[in-house]
């Protein structure tokens, strides 16, 4: 089959520098719109921390707009207010990520925050103590959500050894008991020029940027890489079972499969096997269990990009006096005739045409692009995209088979229900609803 | 020299036609990405839609994708996916839209089908028959989430009996009322090309793009289109409450009352303010550097009156999501702030970075193809104008303090609010495990 759109050229406009401090710098001119997207990427996660002090990560990313000796607290986003722009960040298990939105002739503030805060964030104990209150609060509310709740539970049994089993929030137990000495001792442990990746995307000229991306950073000290996890999962032995209370009666379903990291050979035919299955309304389970069977609101898989062999999730809601376990055993069904039978070529064919699709429009928006590149080269390096059209459309029949027969195993498998613990409203007051639309 | 508001305030070339049917076209060529948007709305909703048939209009959407005369629903999703495009249905209060992004060679399929959705829907009786039981179970699992029971809750008690008290896609009975008949007959009365708006964004040239939507909705015979009215909701002047109870970590908090419509003359001033109390970039506002930042009442917090204005009024909502031992601190927290606004005027700094953020983060609305398309349609709708772009920074930088003091003071209440609040505590507001 041949692709309109060659994938080399998805990386060929990116330049990739690395500053005398070890510092990655991704620079990608895009000028459609007059914005600028900058952020950075630094390669700790949850993956990183160790027993008792889980949701390190993720709260050392709140603690970062808490204020350094020249951009005090509040400052940050005062700045990203004054300039028109937008921030935020995010705490995955494999990375750290800040961003920053501005229009395209005032966005070099970005840089003199980014290039402060890598090293200069106080941890007055205060603001800590504040700042624990809101990360219990998002905490909280993560568990105020079905999904929230069940996947934690999920992936907390998939896992034996390796630290993917904690949330990236943490466990309450240890947020609680987090301090700001072991915080900042983190900080500077994971924070430094050699464990970061500053990504700019948008309207610029990409030769003034890299002078004005070394004057910011490389005065930065380079720092010793700290010790790399060693952690590896071993292989299930068995299928594993759990049940999880809660509050409402819709029975809620989570299947989760050990599966490969980033470019594992197999994870390009899983990743195919992911969009046959569940992307469309074509896909094989909505057609399935939406369509004929009626059984489920929704399904959905999830199998992202991840450093270390990850999980492979399946979610499903039931509806309409449906069970979980009849959800479940159409699943284990349906994989079963992908087993024997394969998959058409017109379900690969698709599943090419929206893998490039989705190239061609992640590069309408700055910042789609920034977290692309930023997101690939911290997991593992920008060339794999340039394959990763190329290994998709190679895939065939027999590999989806082949993955399929191999990783959806019952002993691979994780299944997670969330039950009525019997606090639910009964029926009869079901019947009262207005709009979410607030 | 260029200053930055000029920089950011670009208009597109909008290309206008009306085709003989009546059909509005809106089309800007933007070659950035081998890519085309499209955004086809349908300028009637559930605010349209009888009380005891609420829900019609957002399932009418939903069905246009699951049949027509000469397709299948399964023949609709094998068209466009295995092009690798997006084709949606939906609806709201005020549209129904169908949309459509493709690469740019499948543009004309893309046209064909947004067309067939709209013209020839059929709404089959098995598809009304799965669609109606996927409704129930979603409004049952709705149901599962505090914030959206605290926001329903809410609409019922500011909108009382005008449309928007309800949820847009009905309740359980109202929805096991509807038959194909309705369906149709909804189709039938609004579904004209008089009553649409079709923009087309993208890599494509005007001249080469008219006549494929000529051949694709030339034919779709005009008919007059009388909307019903709908009467203007009434501003409560007295306080209402509503505690539900819901074991859950948090207790979730909206506190509001009637808001403004969109074509309000006093929405850009209004803009303002939502950027000072309660919304802004990342926690400067002062709702959130407050309760959030300061406190450490929450997670999430904010405040907002021109977010849901629209044809009608949308509302004025202030929210957080708290521990349950907060529940006072962050009501009083979130009037304490509601007064202030109302009693003393915002600083000029306030006002300054207000204005900048505004001005400067206009440009990330039209990023996207589909988000210039929306705009388009939006600008149409409301009658702002394609010039907008160019417009908007002088709207914004013309509010004053005293501006912004005069419309507090007249479209804010800290006194006749409407209070909902769903976590673990009694229907009296009493939370468990403590003392009122």
């Amino acid at each position: 089959m041949s692709l309109p759109v060659d994938s080399g050229t998805f990386t060929g406009e990116v330049r990739r520098t690395v500053l005398d401090n070890g510092l990655t710098v991704l620079t990608r001119e895009l000028h459609a719109s007059p914005v600028v997207s900058a952020m950075i990427w630094y390669r700790v996660g949850s993956r990183n921390e160790e027993f008792g002090q889980t949701g390190k990560s993720h709260f050392l990313e709140h603690m970062l707009f808490k204020g350094t000796d020249r951009f005090k607290k509040g400052e940050i986003d005062l700045l990203t207010l004054k300039n028109g722009g937008g921030n935020n960040a995010f705490t995955s298990h494999d990375f750290t990520a800040y961003y920053f939105n501005f229009a395209s002739d005032r966005w070099d503030v970005a840089l003199d925050i980014e290039s402060d805060r890598m090293v200069n964030c106080v941890f007055a104990p205060e603001e800590f103590e504040a700042e624990k209150k809101v990360v219990l609060e998002e905490l909280r509310m993560g568990l105020d959500s079905p999904w929230g709740l069940l996947l934690q539970e999920v992936d907390a049994m998939a896992y034996q050894v390796h630290p993917y089993r904690n949330p990236v929030i943490g466990w309450q137990q240890d947020v609680e008991r987090a301090t700001a000495e072991e915080q900042q001792e983190y900080y500077r442990k994971h924070y430094h020029p050699g464990n970061a990746t500053v990504v700019l995307s948008g309207d610029f000229d990409t030769d003034q940027v890299l002078e004005k991306v070394a004057h910011k950073f490389s005065s930065l000290p380079s720092r010793p890489q700290s010790a790399p996890v060693t952690a590896v999962e071993p292989e299930q032995r068995g299928e594993k079972r759990i049940r999880v209370q809660w509050r409402s009666k819709v029975p809620r379903l989570a299947i989760a499969y050990h599966a490969p990291e980033i470019a594992h050979k197999d994870s390009y035919a899983l990743q195919v096997l992911n969009l046959i299955l569940t992307e469309g309304k074509t896909s094989r389970l909505y057609q399935r269990l939406v369509e004929r069977e009626q059984s489920v609101t929704f399904i959905t898989a999830d199998y992202g990009e991840s450093k270390d062999p990850t999980l492979f999730h399946f979610r499903a809601e039931a509806r309409g006096g449906h069970t979980a376990e009849e959800i479940e055993a159409s699943l284990y069904q349906e994989m079963k005739s992908i087993v024997s039978e394969g998959v058409t070529q017109r379900e690969l064919n698709r599943a090419k045409h929206l893998v490039e699709a989705h190239f061609v429009l992640s590069r309408e928006r700055a910042q789609d692009q920034a977290m692309l590149f930023g997101q690939i080269e911290t997991l593992y390096g920008t060339g794999y995209i340039d394959t990763y059209l190329e290994r998709v459309s190679a895939t065939t029949s027999e590999d989806v088979m082949s993955v399929c027969s191999r990783y959806f195993t019952e002993k691979n498998r994780t299944v997670g229900y969330l039950v009525s613990d019997g606090s639910a409203a009964t029926e009869e007051d079901s019947d009262e609803v207005a709009d979410e639309d607030v | 020299m260029k200053t930055f508001d000029d920089r950011i305030g670009r208009s597109f070339d909008v290309h206008s036609r009306q085709l003989s049917n009546g059909l509005q076209v809106l089309l800007v060529e933007n070659s950035a990405v081998p890519a085309v948007s499209i955004n086809a709305s349908v300028l009637a909703g559930a605010r349209h839609e009888r009380e005891e048939k609420a829900g019609l209009a957002i399932m009418a959407s939903r069905l246009l994708d699951e049949g027509t005369e000469t397709r299948s629903s399964l023949d609709i999703a094998e068209a466009i996916e295995s092009a690798g495009g997006h084709l949606e249905a939906d609806g709201s209060f005020e549209r129904i839209v169908v949309a459509s992004t493709v690469l740019k060679q499948d543009l004309d399929l893309a046209l064909e089908l947004v067309a067939d959705l709209l013209i020839h829907p059929v709404f089959p009786e098995e598809y009304i028959a799965k669609e109606k039981t996927r409704t129930l179970a979603e409004i049952a699992s709705a149901k599962d989430r505090p914030q959206v029971i605290a926001g329903w809750a809410l609409n019922e008690l500011i909108y009382e009996r005008h449309p928007l008290h309800r949820p847009s896609h009905g309740y359980p009975e109202t929805v096991e009322r509807i038959t194909r008949e309705d369906l149709k007959d909804f189709h039938k009365q609004f579904f004209t090309p008089g009553n649409t708006i079709l923009s087309i964004v993208g890599d494509f040239s005007v001249a080469d793009v008219l006549p494929l939507v000529e051949k694709r909705f030339g034919g779709w015979p005009s008919r007059p289109v009388t909307l019903p009215a709908v009467a203007a909701p009434v501003r409560q002047t007295e306080r209402r409450q509503q505690y539900i109870p819901m074991p859950a970590q948090q207790v979730n908090i909206y506190l509001g009352h009637l808001g403004v419509e969109r074509a309000n003359p006093d929405f850009y001033i209004l803009q303002v303010l939502d950027t000072i109390l309660g919304g802004g970039a990342g926690f400067t506002a002062r709702i959130p550097q407050r309760l959030r930042d300061e406190m450490g009442l929450a997670y999430t917090t904010f405040a907002s009156i021109t977010m849901s204005a629209g044809l009608d009024p949308g509302k004025f909502v202030a929210y957080i999501g708290t521990s349950p031992d907060n529940m006072k601190l962050a009501i009083e927290g979130l009037l304490n702030e509601i007064r202030r606004i109302i009693d003393e005027p915002v600083t000029p700094d306030e006002l300054k970075d207000a204005q900048d953020f505004l001005t400067g983060s206009f440009v990330f609305a039209f990023e996207s193809n589909s988000q210039i398309a929306r705009f388009l349609t939006h600008a149409h709708v409301y009658g702002l104008g394609f010039d907008f772009i160019e417009k908007y920074p002088r709207l914004i930088r013309a509010v004053t303090a005293d501006d912004i003091a005069r419309v507090a003071h007249k479209y804010l209440d800290s006194e006749n609010y409407t209070l909902t609040v769903v976590g673990p505590v009694d229907e009296d507001g009493t939370v468990e495990g403590t003392s009122r």
